[in-house]
């Protein structure tokens, strides 16, 4: 249900990979020489401060350079640690009819979510879900967690929420859904609501 | 740098990379907070803190073959390669598809454009051990699934299992099949009798 990073993730790791392996490469042929035969640089013998590091850190635009580029990194590590926590991503008020001259009909997608949970949580072997609606109210896309109980008809579970709940979300938001994304878990509880008959006993043959 | 679009992605995904991204990503902050530390103790004091005294005078006198310019180009590498290897090792799907075209026969199609359903490999291991048990024989089991294999691990009090494997992967394989997964993965079932 709730969103990840992953390519954001993906991306800045192949960055910083690339840039440590290329530094490493270049740091360990500077060391062994060939990058002087390669490219001319400084012989291996060479130090590597080759100035006085102090009178080159004495003026204050150095410190200046080194604190925006200090701030730099330190946001982007900060937003890429933020952007590891799991988003909902849900939608805004869905704008059901927006013209102006006759005012405006706004809906709360998380009551249209929550009256979709309240039908799921009726059907046979469900123990619970949880509904989020996102898109806007021409294309909306549903995304539904459905736990049902190890017993349950898992197909006739599918079956029922794409014959009954879906419709009928369709007829209310007077949209097809763009997109609807189903999740099974199971769970050993049994449910909770609805019509659950419990039987204990013995049978003899 | 994250999702705000509210849209929806696809549920089976592979991981997200969340552990090495947020040590990179503490790393990155920790060099940032560090940077910006020196350099504003130099702007409100006119000198550097002292601590950067020791790494001053050592990079002073450092020359490119020294031994530890190696080892700082091979830390480099390896770190290099380990985060090559996370971004590009795709990682497990994180569910198994469920084919649902088949549910909705004789009825009329649901008023939808694209369709996903899918189970959590959690989910599917839940489902097989709750199947395993039901079966004449077994005492206790686990499981543990994959996107393309299930492993249940039963044991038994029977003293001769006999065909006791065979009917306990023909029925975990029969239950994943009419929950409808596709493909139906691989089903194994380890067998130990309690002493």
């Amino acid at each position: 249900m709730r969103q990840t990073a992953g390519t954001l993730n993906r991306i800045w790791l192949t960055i910083l990979g690339i840039l440590f392996l290329a530094a490493g490469t270049a740091l360990l042929l500077q060391a062994s020489g060939t990058l002087q035969t390669l490219l001319n640089t400084a012989p291996a013998w060479q130090s590597v401060v080759t100035g006085d590091l102090r009178a080159f850190l004495a003026p204050t635009g150095v410190a200046a350079v080194v604190l925006i580029i200090g701030a730099i990194i330190g946001i982007l590590g900060l937003l890429w640690i933020i952007a590891q926590i799991p988003r909902r991503n849900s939608a805004g008020a869905y704008r059901l009819h927006e013209d102006g001259s006759q005012g405006f009909t706004l809906c709360d997608p998380s009551v249209l979510a929550a009256a979709v949970e309240k039908q799921i949580n009726t059907l046979p072997g469900v123990v619970s879900s949880a509904a989020l609606l996102r898109g806007s109210a021409n294309a909306p896309e549903l995304t539904l967690q459905v736990t049902v109980n190890d017993r349950a008809d898992v197909r006739d579970v599918i079956h029922r929420i794409q014959t009954t709940t879906l419709p009928e979300l369709s007829s209310a938001l007077e949209a097809p859904l763009q997109s609807s994304r189903l999740q099974i878990d199971i769970s050993g509880r049994t449910q909770s609501t609805g019509t659950v008959v419990r039987s204990t006993g013995t049978v003899v043959y | 740098m994250s999702r705000h679009d509210q849209r929806s992605t696809r549920l089976r995904h592979r991981p997200s990379r969340a552990v090495p991204a947020l040590i990179a990503g503490i790393f990155l902050l920790a060099a940032g907070a560090a940077l910006v530390w020196l350099s504003v103790t130099r702007l409100v004091n006119g000198s550097w803190p002292t601590v950067l005294q020791g790494p001053s005078d050592w990079l002073a006198g450092l020359v490119w073959n020294d031994p530890a310019v190696w080892q700082i180009g091979t830390a480099a590498i390896v770190a290099g390669v380990i985060l090559l290897l996370c971004a590009i090792i795709p990682g497990q799907y994180s569910a198994l598809t469920v084919d649902d075209s088949g549910t909705g026969v004789g009825d009329e199609a649901p008023p939808v454009e694209e369709q996903e359903t899918v189970m959590t490999r959690r989910a599917v291991a839940h489902l097989a051990k709750a199947r395993c048990v039901q079966i004449d024989g077994v005492g206790s089991a686990s499981a543990t699934a994959t996107t393309g294999r299930v492993h249940v691990n039963v044991t038994t009090s029977l003293h001769e299992p006999g065909d006791l494997r065979q009917r306990i992967t023909d029925a975990v394989r029969a239950r994943l099949e009419e929950t409808g997964l596709s493909p139906v993965p691989q089903v194994t079932a380890t067998v130990r009798s309690r002493d």
